[in-house]
């Protein structure tokens, strides 16, 4: 059998009231990718973080090639060999990509008798490390110069000048196009067979599918179930997270009625949901930006917009309700005083119907979850009462159970006369949730496909060019 | 949750407490009358200075130009009121002190100029405008109306007029921060300004206006102060602006924006006269009482710094 290269043994941590982790076992073999999956808040988080040295187990063991470790901080488990790659890459914008990949203990010569930088010999560690993951690019560029991916690439090649052996990747490919992630899979199998360790976050599941060898399942801060390689398909982890079978929409036949917005080609009808399909980087959020470039007069002529990135949408400081009342102050008040009740009526009433947790209005919305954070932006737009609703990769980073709820919130909006235009770059997004698909390559509308027409993910994939 | 944070947002108020018992058991006259009068009036100028600032703060900004305008409309008002009379002369300076902040609105909301210099740039422009209109001297100080000598220090119902000022105005203030549009769009501006452009706020007019608040108030504050001083001093209200902003700080209001209220920050103000009183009372040398304002103005930033990071 072969030694693992790290192991967890009964973690446990609690934070306040909350049990993040209640005894989990975790393990990655050498040249192994052991994908970590899991709902919002069921501890992926906190153990890929226990394992990095940011927090400390209140319980159980960690052990590196069979040796105990006790991690007081990040770099003590950078020096037992454990990297990771958080989804904030945690780079200096105006250093080169050399100065980068050697920050925190840049070779040095010395000349008059004083350490100064080496920056010859940093140029050709960076250039050795990053030539390890078939990546060249000129070591004095500064790093703001290259794509996120690229970025994250100069990230994991620091990880392998300092020797880590365990790679720990939380959602690598969030901000990814499909060409991107591509090319990260072939990093990862290259650095596999080199014999490294990955741990892998994710939220896609497919990904997850494809490229683990061994996928482990966290619910409330326990092991629901794990899995081996050709064993387990996206159903089998669905269920394992929830604890019950992925709810499917039926997306019933639909009459659009009247046009609620027309920018040509697109044009939202009433009692309609239309997709916006496209690659990352295709267009298609600058498309729906421009159609709310004008926010107040765009609010005025019924339109809302549930942007990409949620704290767009949300003043974190603020409450629920404060959030959820902002875009209809005006509407609430009564000689320029806000009614109270009646905003304080508006509020229960959407938290209940959108189902809101925890049920108090008076929360800051940033103590909310992903996904309750999103079904505020859409009581924002609710209580507005608007016709059309933009919605910019509506479930991204949200988990599935509230997956599924926002998808059926935007069914609803529009059965009661309201039209959507959603913007995604998950095709099984779309194909779940919109009436028609507009195609969208490099910013242009190439095809139009209605569900009459008979739409699925393999014609959409080829239409929008993945 | 619940009484940590309750206990978390009175800070404040038992700071302010602490100090004054403290003071109290040093030196009995601290609560003699006519000390606690004097903390009163020399509280009421800057908290009508830290009320406009709480708007500016809130809403994301900053003002360095307070101190200088003081001056400004205390000069104006005092020149205008000679000449045309005390209604007069009192609008002048407020409405000397509400276009500086209107100047400093247009050029941060509408150029995008970063707040902490714009308002560098106007507090010595101001300055340098006080001095020439003046020729450095002191305005009016030869005979300004009785009427406008008495507001300066005589009582209604048993409290000086100055004290009137910024009790109104809190009451006043307050119903616009808490009870209207405008003031929770201030608060959602100052917390996300993206987010609240894309909510429809228009968060350029916003952030314009709260500067607008925060020059005409420091105008009040100059009218007040020239009341006091019975004459228009072109040296008046230096650093006042950083009084005021420890002031708003010491409040719990977040440099970061979109936190504070106006309550809150009358405490502030307590806190700064208190601390000066006080250390006057005990006969603190006056260099190192200006020791102590300092490090009670780091102190207070730190603890914005904790709390944010919390």
């Amino acid at each position: 059998m072969v030694e693992p290269t790290a192991s967890a043994r009964g973690i446990e941590k609690r934070f306040g009231a909350t049990r993040a982790l209640a005894g989990v076992d975790f393990d990655v073999l050498p040249g192994e990718v052991h994908a970590l999956v899991g709902e919002n808040g069921a501890g992926k988080s906190t153990l890929v973080r226990i394992l990095g040295g940011m927090h400390r187990p209140d319980a159980g063991e960690i052990a590196v090639d069979g040796r105990p470790c006790h991690f007081n901080n990040p770099h003590d488990a950078i020096d037992a060999g454990i990297a990771t790659i958080p989804q904030e890459l945690r780079l200096v914008p105006a250093l080169s990509v050399a100065e980068n990949l050697t920050l925190g203990d840049p070779p040095v010569r010395r000349a008059l008798g004083v350490a100064v930088l080496d920056h010859a010999a940093m140029r050709q560690q960076a250039r050795r490390a990053l030539a390890q993951l078939d990546f060249a690019p000129d070591p004095d560029l500064r790093i703001d110069r290259l794509s996120f991916a690229e970025r994250q690439l100069v990230a994991i090649a620091k990880s392998l000048r300092k020797q880590c052996r365990i790679l720990i990747l939380d959602e690598p490919t969030a901000a990814l196009e499909a060409r991107e992630i591509e090319r990260l899979f072939l990093v990862l199998v290259r650095m596999k067979s080199q014999g490294t360790a990955i741990i892998y976050v994710s939220h896609r599941l497919d990904e997850v599918v494809s490229l683990a060898d061994r996928c482990t399942v966290l619910r409330d801060g326990k092991v629901a179930a794990a899995y081996e390689r050709g064993s387990f398909a996206v159903g089998d982890l669905v269920r394992a997270m929830t604890g019950r079978a992925e709810a499917g929409i039926s997306a019933e036949a639909v009459t659009p009625g009247a046009t609620l917005l027309e920018d040509d080609p697109i044009r939202v009808r009433a009692h309609e949901v239309l997709g916006l399909a496209g690659l990352l980087g295709s267009g298609i959020s600058g498309r729906l930006r421009r159609l709310f470039a004008d926010p107040q007069a765009a609010i005025r002529d019924g339109i809302g917009m549930v942007p990409g990135e949620r704290r767009l949408g949300l003043v974190m400081g603020l409450s629920v309700r404060d959030n959820i009342l902002l875009p209809s102050l005006d509407r609430l008040s009564r000689s320029g005083v806000i009614d109270r009740a009646a905003g304080d009526r508006l509020v229960a009433r959407l938290m209940e119907a959108l189902d809101i947790r925890p049920r108090l209005a008076g929360l800051p919305v940033s103590a909310l979850s992903g996904g309750n954070q999103q079904k505020v932006i859409l009581a924002k737009w609710l209580a507005r009462q608007v016709s059309v609703l933009l919605l910019d990769e509506p479930t991204q980073g949200v988990d599935i159970g509230a997956k599924v709820q926002i998808h059926a919130l935007i069914r609803e909006f529009s059965r009661n006369g309201g039209g959507a235009l959603v913007a995604s770059s998950d095709l099984a997004e779309i194909t779940r949730l919109c009436d028609s698909v507009l195609a969208v390559r490099q910013g242009k509308v190439v095809e139009r496909i209605d569900r009459d027409g008979g739409y699925d993910e393999r014609r959409l994939h080829a239409a929008i060019g993945g | 949750m619940g009484n940590r944070f309750n206990l978390a947002g009175q800070i404040p108020l038992i700071t302010l407490i602490a100090l004054c018992v403290v003071t109290a058991l040093l030196t009995p006259r601290f609560l003699s009358p006519l000390n606690l009068t004097n903390i009163l009036v020399q509280s009421s100028i800057m908290a009508v200075i830290a009320i406009g600032m709480t708007f500016v703060i809130v809403g994301g900004g900053f003002d360095l130009s307070v101190g200088s305008t003081v001056a400004l409309a205390g000069c104006v008002a005092a020149m205008v009121m000679v000449k045309f009379g005390i209604a007069a002369g009192v609008l002048a300076g407020i409405a000397a002190g509400a276009a500086v902040g209107l100047a400093n609105g247009l050029i941060i909301a509408k150029l995008g100029v970063n707040p902490f210099i714009t308002t560098l740039g106007t507090m010595v422009l101001v300055r340098g405008l006080v001095y020439l209109i003046t020729a450095g001297a002191p305005v009016g100080d030869d005979g300004m109306p009785a009427a406008f000598i008495a507001f300066g220090s005589e009582r209604l119902l048993g409290i000086h007029y100055l004290v009137w000022v910024p009790a109104i105005l809190l009451v006043v203030l307050s119903f616009v921060m808490h009870m209207t549009p405008y003031g929770q769009r201030i608060y959602a501006t100052g917390g996300n300004r993206e987010a609240a452009y894309l909510s429809g706020v228009p968060v350029e007019r916003i952030v314009a206006s709260t500067y607008v608040w925060c020059g005409g108030l420091a105008g009040v504050a100059g009218v007040m102060l020239a009341a006091r001083l019975q004459s228009g001093q072109p040296t008046a209200g230096e650093f006042y602006e950083l009084t005021a902003i420890a002031a708003v700080v010491l409040g719990g209001a977040s440099l970061h924006g979109g936190e504070g209220t106006l309550y809150k920050t009358i405490i502030g103000v307590f806190i700064m006269i208190v601390l000066g009183n006080s250390l006057n009372l005990l006969n603190v040398d006056s260099y190192w009482q200006r020791v102590a304002i300092g490090a009670v103005i780091i102190a207070a930033a730190a603890a914005d710094r904790l709390r944010s990071r919390r």
